[in-house]
């Protein structure tokens, strides 16, 4: 296998506290050497990373590919090259496909596909509940020997408590955590956007941040009962915030992650009656987002997500109550990250997009460490405009079209490999596993 | 300059608005010549049930003198965003220059007209507003007062599930009313609050400042829908009946958009109340509506 050396970066790496000029040494997929002004062997491939952040490659653990079943919104390939794109080496994808990611034949089938398509790793977090239906038990231990991360029902809540709570006990001995998705349907009903004083204004059925912080005190009290790893999705509420603090102070092993656009956005989106913005749990409030913010920095939010869920321009397009929630993040995450907090050590901004969710799923990633898989994300502080036209996702429809975001990733290697440059993606025929 | 449209009440400018009242005043006491809208074909497009609002709305279409299509698509059919670009197109196509729009959802007006190379008139978009219902409410007062500033109306009932109240909300601010929500919460959140706009759970307390109340339907669904407990707890409440008209001011007048629901916001002998205005209202939204396609009309030769 051939051999890479970037050179003339900062290489910024938490798991190792590096923070130095460092050239990196790539060999047989794997990191073979980290030292100053490393010189290149024969035959060996250079990237020029002048001016720029070397990080370990960037996990999103909150994605929706669409396959099986809604290829028409995205597939495995299209992901993952809307992955490597944005900069991210894994995505771990969410299971409410059609079918359900509940059985291991299926999770089989994601990583074959994962490995056709040759680009970002694709790992699957497995359905929660048979059929994503709240009412029967997945098989966990049979899907995690087939490769689930996590399980989670993500896109619905389970809404019996009972039920959840069965699940946790039968799967506390399992590390794969539960990821929770928390919207009560009821207090949410017909929902399009955040209750208050917009959707007052504008005649909107709004959904109130109660809906999300009734199941999350649920969630985390069911958590503190069983003892099960527990990770909430997408945390969009201040008081949300306040469950995780005191669930974390009476000992719960509990994390939570923030998605771009509940950092960046407000529920003042919808003047134009139109869906590009209709998203669950929906976009809250400016005190919301602060919040949001805030806790980043403080440590009290552990990852960084995108919830990246694409969706063809003519479903949202529809009205406002038909269109699907959702839109296509992960081609602007890591600008959008760094336009809600532009004064985020980029310690923490790598912790948070790597170290962290790789550890939270037992992933070999989110490390430059020698002999760790080379996995690497190149970024730039260089403003750049998005345009959702230009995306490799097949999703078009994101609320940040149009913003100018300063930090761009411009390389992404995965296994030891370029999967992205400078606009580029180079799919490989395999990657090493 | 692009077509204008009607979408709520602010999209007239306060001298647009002050101009549009002006001129159904006018209308009201002359008719105008019927050729106004002369050969403007003008598409009455009705995906929910309406009696009042549409034939209100063709008669002052007749009295201005366009060509009238009418056509009441069930609320399903021309669901899809992608439909509603198609629709936009076709009936530009054909040759509709205005399109008089009723939709079970809000937004459906602003987002036609957002795709129609013509005018659209929002004649009641779900829950976010009913622009002519709120002019023909402010003609009322108009004709009543003579002025708007410093006046006291007070809405009341089911204001969260209202596009009567939303559009009389941002018309009475516009002009420099005072407003008095009244309600209890379930129908009247805290987030209606805002300059120019009070809150209040108590009627009774409210009546005797009042220079207008305007009564909104209550409907039965509400408490089945648990937002309302027996509809006697409510009106004991908030039902306007002799013994409250009676703490309202001499001078105060009684308003309702219709259809009331006899016995629920308001009781018989409040509707016979010579201080009652509610055909006035009704008699009044043929002029507003005339001078709506009126002005409309002026915009686009403009």
């Amino acid at each position: 296998m051939s051999a890479l050396l970037i050179r003339g970066g900062r290489v910024v790496d938490p798991s190792e506290g590096l923070d130095a000029l460092r050239d990196i040494r790539v060999s047989d997929g794997r990191i073979s050497e980290i030292g100053e002004h490393l010189a290149a062997r024969p035959g060996e491939a250079v990237v020029d990373a002048t001016n720029c952040i070397v990080a370990p490659g960037f996990v999103d653990m909150h994605v929706h590919l669409r396959e099986p079943g809604q290829t028409h919104k995205e597939t495995i390939a299209t992901g993952a090259a809307a992955a490597v794109a944005g900069g991210f080496t894994t995505v771990a994808c969410m299971p409410n496909t059609e079918p359900a990611l509940d059985s291991p034949t299926l999770l089989r089938e994601i990583a074959r596909r994962s490995d056709v398509a040759g680009l970002a790793r694709v790992v699957p977090i497995a359905a929660l509940t048979k059929g994503r239906k709240g009412e029967e038990l997945a098989p966990y231990h049979k899907l995690a020997e087939a490769g689930a991360v996590a399980f989670s029902d993500d896109g619905t809540t389970v809404a019996s408590p009972r039920i959840l709570r069965n699940a946790a006990q039968y799967a506390c001995d399992l590390p794969q955590p539960f990821i929770s998705h928390c919207i009560d349907i009821d207090l949410h009903g017909a929902a399009v956007m955040h209750e208050g004083v917009h959707s007052a204004r504008l005649g909107l059925d709004g959904s109130p941040g109660l809906a999300e912080d009734i199941v999350v005190a649920r969630d985390l009290l069911i958590a503190h009962d069983t003892g099960k790893a527990w990770h909430i999705a997408h945390l969009s509420t201040a008081i949300s915030l306040d469950l995780m603090r005191y669930a974390r102070s009476r000992g719960v092993r509990a994390s939570c992650e923030v998605t771009p656009h509940h950092l960046v956005l407000c529920d003042d989106r919808f003047d134009d009656y139109r869906a590009d913005a209709k998203v669950a749990p929906p976009l809250r409030e400016e005190h919301d987002a602060a919040a949001l913010r805030a806790a980043v920095r403080s440590g009290d939010i552990d990852v960084f997500a995108t919830d990246h869920a694409p969706h063809g321009l003519d479903e949202k397009a529809q009205l406002l109550s038909q269109a699907p929630v959702g839109f296509t993040g992960l081609e602007v995450a890591l600008g959008a990250y760094a336009y809600a907090l532009p004064d985020l050590s980029l310690d923490r901004f790598i912790t948070m997009g790597a170290l962290n969710p790789a550890r939270l799923l037992g992933l070999d990633a989110g490390t430059l460490a020698i002999g760790a898989p080379a996995d690497i994300t190149i970024f730039a502080e260089r403003p750049w405009t998005v345009d959702a036209k230009r995306f490799f996702s097949k999703g078009k429809n994101t609320p940040f079209d149009g913003m100018t975001l300063p930090r761009r990733v411009t390389t992404t290697i995965v296994a030891g490999a370029i999967a992205f440059h400078d606009g580029q993606i180079f799919p490989r025929t395999a990657i090493a596993r | 300059m692009a077509p204008r449209s009607l979408i709520d009440v602010d999209s007239l400018t306060h001298e647009e608005l002050e101009a549009v009242l002006d001129r159904a005043q006018r209308f009201r006491s002359a008719a105008p010549a019927r050729d106004l809208l002369a050969g403007v074909p003008v598409l009455n497009l009705f995906f929910e049930q309406s009696t009042r609002t549409a034939t209100s709305f063709t008669l002052a279409e007749q009295r201005v003198g366009a060509d009238i299509i009418t056509f009441t698509p069930g609320a399903s059919s021309l669901g899809k965003g992608e439909t509603i670009a198609d629709t936009a197109l076709t009936l530009a196509g054909i040759g509709v220059r205005v399109i008089v729009v009723r939709h079970p959802e809000s937004g459906f007006a602003r987002r036609l007209a957002d795709v129609f190379d013509g005018s659209v008139v929002n004649a009641g978009d779900g829950r976010h507003a009913h622009p002519t219902q709120a002019l023909l409410d402010l003609l009322t007062l108009k004709t009543e007062y003579g002025r708007f500033a410093g006046l006291h109306v007070a809405i009341v009932g089911d204001i969260v599930n209202s596009r009567v109240a939303r559009s009389n909300i941002v018309g009475m601010r516009a002009l420099g009313i005072e407003i008095t929500l009244v309600g209890p919460r379930t129908l009247l959140p805290e987030s209606f609050g805002r300059a120019g706009v009070r809150i209040a759970r108590d009627l009774d307390a409210v009546l005797p400042s009042l220079d207008a109340i305007m009564m909104l339907r209550i409907q039965r669904e509400r408490t089945t829908a648990a937002l309302l407990p027996a509809l006697d707890d409510y009106t004991a409440r908030y039902q306007l009946d002799a013994t409250r008209a009676a703490r309202l001011p001499a001078h105060a007048v009684i308003m309702h958009p219709g259809p009331y629901n006899r016995g629920i916001e308001l009781t018989d002998d409040v509707l016979a109340d010579p201080r009652s205005r509610y055909v006035q209202q009704v008699n009044n939204g043929v002029f507003v509506r005339m001078a709506v396609l009126d002005f409309l009309a002026g915009t686009r030769a403009a």
